[in-house]
């Protein structure tokens, strides 16, 4: 009995430890004003371009813009930007004013207070990241007829979304290994945008490819497509779990030298 | 309460902690003084352990910081009172420290209302003077409601009225047996208020003594004598011939040792020197601190860029 109490105890403990850091990481983030209006323009950015490209979108073949789904959802390279200013506040807001000293007093389990920034910064997404893309992709079929069979578009349209959320988590971590807001958003961008960037400018294709297959965007966004899948660089599941690769590689990184550096 | 014990630390080629060691016991104010530089600060992360020693131990209530499930409910600090983001009002900045330890919103209010808060708990703790944010920094260093408490240089851009809110608050956290400890690198600033101090320099303890017998100690046989223009010459050569030792302060005054205001009355009445006054000197407190750290050398040598704050 007193073993078994033994055994329980610490993990009851830390449990309920996880539940006050959530706890504390959900009252930040949703007392501090700028999280409304990354919200809102997490959203207002991603419809808002989706819906320009669509409209302009020259419709003169049956399938119009070669991939419409994928069309309809090219506002997410803007609103992946904001997702990826979200996590960066959440982390690198603290280190701008020092008040992460207060957070790792109050919560001197390092690890746990990424782990838990993570969590509540995705849960603040997820919704703005599902409206965003669903609003997209509804709008662009109205734009653009002619869109891929259901199925598909379900895929392209989720996997969005968890792209989305994998960005949040990438940006997170990578502020706590930069530990500083401005610079974060610096290498973020870079990792998404220098990958595509590179691949335009290599020589041999066979280079160009294996650029588009580990960027953390380019393989990240093949989950949109719905059209000439086997001329992708990567699959669509595969490429998705790239992103996850560098999302969840960042956030062990962060974690581990949060936990080894002073703070 | 607080036990640090021979913590060493290294910032590249600077020493930052050597050694330090000392200990905060319950229902006392223990002052931390030390000019800037002297390893105060780095001494108070490594008690909350943000930064890690090389060597040494710190603990609070016999265990290491990060060891605590709850730690605010053992330790509460004010590092740096600046340090919150500006667009979280002041009750959402406590109330966030508050869920980090299970505690209810309720004990916010308490806490709010104890500092004087509650006419601005809504208003955004960046729009705060300096002062104000010194009280939200005590108000969330008493939300665990702490047996022990560290403050790192609370009176830093305090106005005067808040540097008496600030030390009445912390004789009153004190007395309701709270260990308390507070840095400041003005000895001045914890006249009044401190019981026991530990002077730091170069990342070690210099001295570590109570305030009442350090006082006593160094404002013994002091006097100081104001007399004429036409007999303070006079009064210096009978002083002298007595022994004592003697300096010109200004025209009119005399500061003189080694001889009791008693036997300088009845000295230079027995000579018939005329003189206006002679006072027994009473040490202030930083008088006694420069008198303790007169012998240390190092220390001076590693005080002296900063001697004018020091002394001022």
């Amino acid at each position: 009995m007193s073993t078994a109490l033994a055994v329980v105890a610490p993990s009851l403990r830390t449990r309920r430890t996880g539940l006050r850091y959530l706890h504390a990481e959900w009252t930040k983030l949703r007392t501090a004003p700028e999280t409304v209006w990354l919200v809102v323009g997490i959203v207002v950015a991603t419809v808002a371009v989706s819906v320009l490209v669509a409209a302009n979108m020259p419709c003169d073949t049956a399938v119009c813009g070669g991939d419409p789904t994928k069309t309809g959802l090219t506002g997410v390279q803007l609103g992946q930007a904001l997702v990826a200013i979200l996590a960066v506040f959440a982390v690198g807001g603290e280190y701008g004013t020092g008040m992460i000293h207060g957070t790792l007093a109050a919560m001197p389990r390092r690890a746990g207070v990424l782990a838990a920034k993570a969590l509540v910064v995705t849960c603040v997404v997820a919704p703005a990241a599902a409206v965003a893309v669903t609003a997209s992709a509804l709008l662009g079929r109205h734009f653009l007829p002619g869109a891929a069979g259901l199925p598909a578009v379900l895929r392209a349209t989720g996997g969005t979304v968890l792209y989305l959320l994998l960005i949040g988590l990438l940006a997170i971590g990578v502020t706590a290994i930069v530990r500083n807001a401005a610079a974060a958003v610096g290498v973020v961008l870079a990792l998404l945008f220098l990958f595509p960037i590179l691949a335009a400018a290599a020589p041999d294709p066979h280079w160009e490819r294996h650029l588009l297959q580990i960027g953390p965007m380019t393989a990240g966004l093949a989950v949109q497509a719905t059209t000439g899948l086997d001329k992708l660089p990567i699959g669509p599941w595969a490429g998705l779990g790239v992103t996850a690769a560098w999302a969840f590689g960042a956030l062990l990184v962060g974690a581990v030298l949060l936990e080894l550096r002073d703070a | 309460m607080i036990v640090v014990n021979g913590l060493r630390k290294r910032f590249g080629s600077q020493t930052a902690l050597d050694g330090m060691t000392f200990s905060v016991e319950p229902g006392q104010v223990t002052g931390f003084v030390g000019p800037n530089g002297a390893g105060k600060s780095t001494t108070m992360r490594v008690i909350l352990g943000l930064d890690a020693p090389d060597a040494g131990t710190a603990l609070v209530g016999g265990r290491p910081y990060r060891s605590l499930s709850r730690p605010l409910c053992h330790l509460g600090s004010l590092l740096d009172a600046g340090a919150l983001q500006p667009g979280r009002t002041a009750r959402n900045h406590l109330l966030w420290l508050a869920h980090s330890q299970g505690l209810p919103g309720r004990r916010v209010d308490e806490v709010l209302e104890r500092a004087g808060l509650q006419g601005v708990a809504r208003r955004a703790a960046g729009g705060f003077s300096l002062g104000m944010r010194q009280r939200l920094g005590i108000a969330a260093a008493l939300l665990g409601d702490p047996p022990a408490l560290m403050l790192d240089e609370p009176f830093n851009g305090m106005d005067p009225e808040g540097i008496i809110w600030m030390r009445r608050h912390l004789r009153g956290l004190a007395a309701e047996g709270r260990a308390v400890l507070v840095s400041s690198h003005l000895m001045s600033e914890l006249q009044d208020t401190a019981d026991h101090v530990v002077v730091a320099g170069r990342g070690r303890v210099i001295a570590d003594t109570n305030i009442a017998a350090l006082l006593e100690s160094a404002g013994a046989g002091r006097v100081t004598l104001r007399a004429d223009a036409a007999s303070i010459d006079a009064a210096a050569g009978v002083l002298t011939a007595a022994g004592a030792v003697v300096t010109r302060a200004d025209a009119r005054t005399l500061a003189i040792t080694g001889l009791a205001a008693e036997a300088v009355v009845s000295l230079l009445t027995s000579h018939a020197v005329p003189f206006a006054e002679v006072s027994s000197h009473r040490a202030t407190l930083e008088e006694a601190y420069l008198e303790l750290t007169r012998d240390a050398v190092e220390f001076r040598a590693a005080s002296s860029p900063s001697s004018s704050e020091v002394t001022r």
